[in-house]
């Protein structure tokens, strides 16, 4: 078997996998628990925690602790407090105005969700733990039980995305109305552009939620990939020379590149996640009901 | 299908991922919704509303300071005003006074001159009519002696009379 960490395939590195031991649980044919599965419930935990944590560190302490109790401990708390307030004021509240408070729960809950299973990807997890098994008792197997990005499997991508679209047309009928509802769907066209306008808007209720999924899960597996091939380029040299001088330097020049992407990665972790959040934002702030009839809805096509 | 990948292609949905992904992140929501986002958000709009109330008292506070500046500006400047008023008053009091004073003294002083003036008056009365006397006397025993002879007592007042005539021309 081909070694996990330099397999021929640079995709294989960010296609999903059953978890170890448990490959021969499946559900019609499938495995029915892969690693991806594992990683997304760890970032829901660490997720959590952390921002539980940082909650307690925010939210107004005790009379007793004078003015410190209006400060904010710890740094990651401190972050996640300045993110928070950048994100209600300058990102949500200009597109949702008087609606912020009901929608802002919801729009950070996904922004840090998404962001951790990014940030959690950016981690080595499963090829230390195919490492250590090969090294430490010999696996024959690529073993591993969690890892990868979650966040670079179309299946989460687009769960989130449902996730989102059900949230936006929820509020669309509430909100709009039926009659508005579909009213919106004519986007304020004449009534003979009403065949054309109407199937374009029935797609494009759906193709906006899935262009957030795809978006975000093509952003991760093109990362992923070009680090995983950046990686290759070692083992590839050595196969075709057998040189190790040359495999030596061609891994040197790679590592630097990979380091290099890396950042470029970690931008990306936390920019994917806040476009998922923002255009959700606006597409609920599309399917609100404004003064100004159908003048957003032309902006926003 | 390799058995240990669960897909073979990246694009390749596996809608087990997708409910476990809609599950997981839906309890997620929950509990974030539940545990967390109230203490943050409720965080965030005390700090806010502590700040806000802080800025408004001490608007305030600077206001009321403005207010009482003023008022004390006011006040310095009445008790300016009022204190000229009094030293000016006080100005004049004394210079009356002292006026009163010079116009008393004035008025006695030309009392005690007047006085001084009758008693002068009344004492070269005196004198001169004792001189007058005197010197009758005394011209008698003169003319008397000049004479030799006894004058008659019609010629003596006459000659008394003369010689008081030429001496108060001549006093006078």
């Amino acid at each position: 078997m081909v070694p996990f960490i330099a397999a021929d395939n640079p995709i294989h590195h960010i296609l999903d996998k059953p978890v170890s031991g448990a490959e021969h649980i499946t559900l019609f044919g499938k495995p029915a628990i892969t690693i991806h599965m594992v990683s997304l419930l760890i970032a829901a935990i660490v997720a959590f925690i952390v921002l539980r944590i940082a909650a307690k560190n925010i939210s107004i302490g005790r009379e007793e602790e004078g003015t410190d109790r209006y400060l904010t401990s710890g740094k990651l708390s401190s972050i996640i407090e300045v993110i928070s307030l950048y994100m209600r004021d300058n990102v949500i509240k200009p597109v949702l105005g008087d609606e912020t408070s009901k929608f802002l729960p919801y729009l950070l809950s996904l922004f840090f969700f998404i962001l951790t299973c990014n940030l959690l990807g950016m981690i080595p997890f499963m090829d230390v733990q195919v490492t250590a098994a090969k090294l430490g008792w010999g696996s024959e197997i690529d073993w591993a039980v969690f890892g990868g990005t979650a966040t670079s499997n179309l299946g989460v991508t687009l769960g989130l995305g449902i996730v989102s679209f059900i949230i936006i047309q929820l509020h669309a009928f509430k909100s709009l109305g039926i009659g508005g509802w579909a009213h919106h769907l004519t986007g304020g066209a004449p009534l003979y552009l009403l065949p054309i306008m109407l199937p374009i808007e029935l797609m494009g209720l759906f193709i906006k939620p899935a262009a957030l999924a795809i978006r975000l899960f093509a952003n991760m597996v093109a990362g992923h990939t070009m680090l995983a091939v950046l990686m290759m380029f070692g083992m590839l040299a050595f196969k075709a020379t057998g040189n190790w001088v040359l495999t030596g330097g061609v891994e040197v020049i790679s590592t630097i590149a990979a380091v290099c992407i890396s950042f470029l990665e970690l931008f990306v972790a936390f920019l994917q996640a806040f476009i998922f959040m923002f255009l959700t934002t606006v597409f609920i702030g599309q399917m609100s009901h404004h003064d100004d009839e159908h003048g957003h809805a032309e902006a926003a096509h | 299908m390799n058995m240990f990948i669960a897909s073979d292609s990246p694009v390749d949905v596996q809608l087990l991922t997708l409910g476990t992904t809609i599950v997981v992140f839906v309890i997620f929501f929950f509990l974030a919704s539940k545990f967390v986002w109230p203490h943050i958000v409720g965080g965030l709009e005390q700090r806010e509303q502590k700040l806000r109330d802080d800025l408004e008292a001490a608007e305030e506070a600077r206001k009321q300071a403005k207010e009482a500046l003023t008022q004390y500006e006011e006040e310095l400047k009445k008790a300016r005003a009022e204190a000229g008023e009094m030293i000016a008053k006080a100005r004049q009091d004394a210079k009356a006074a002292a006026e009163e004073l010079r116009s008393n003294n004035a008025r006695e002083l030309a009392e005690l001159k007047n006085a001084a003036t009758a008693d002068i008056e009344s004492a070269k009365k005196a004198a001169i009519g004792e001189l007058h006397a005197e010197t009758s006397t005394l011209a008698v025993a003169i003319a008397g002696k000049i004479l030799q002879r006894e004058i008659s007592s019609n010629d003596q007042q006459q000659l008394v009379n003369e010689s008081l005539a030429e001496m108060s021309g001549k006093i006078s």
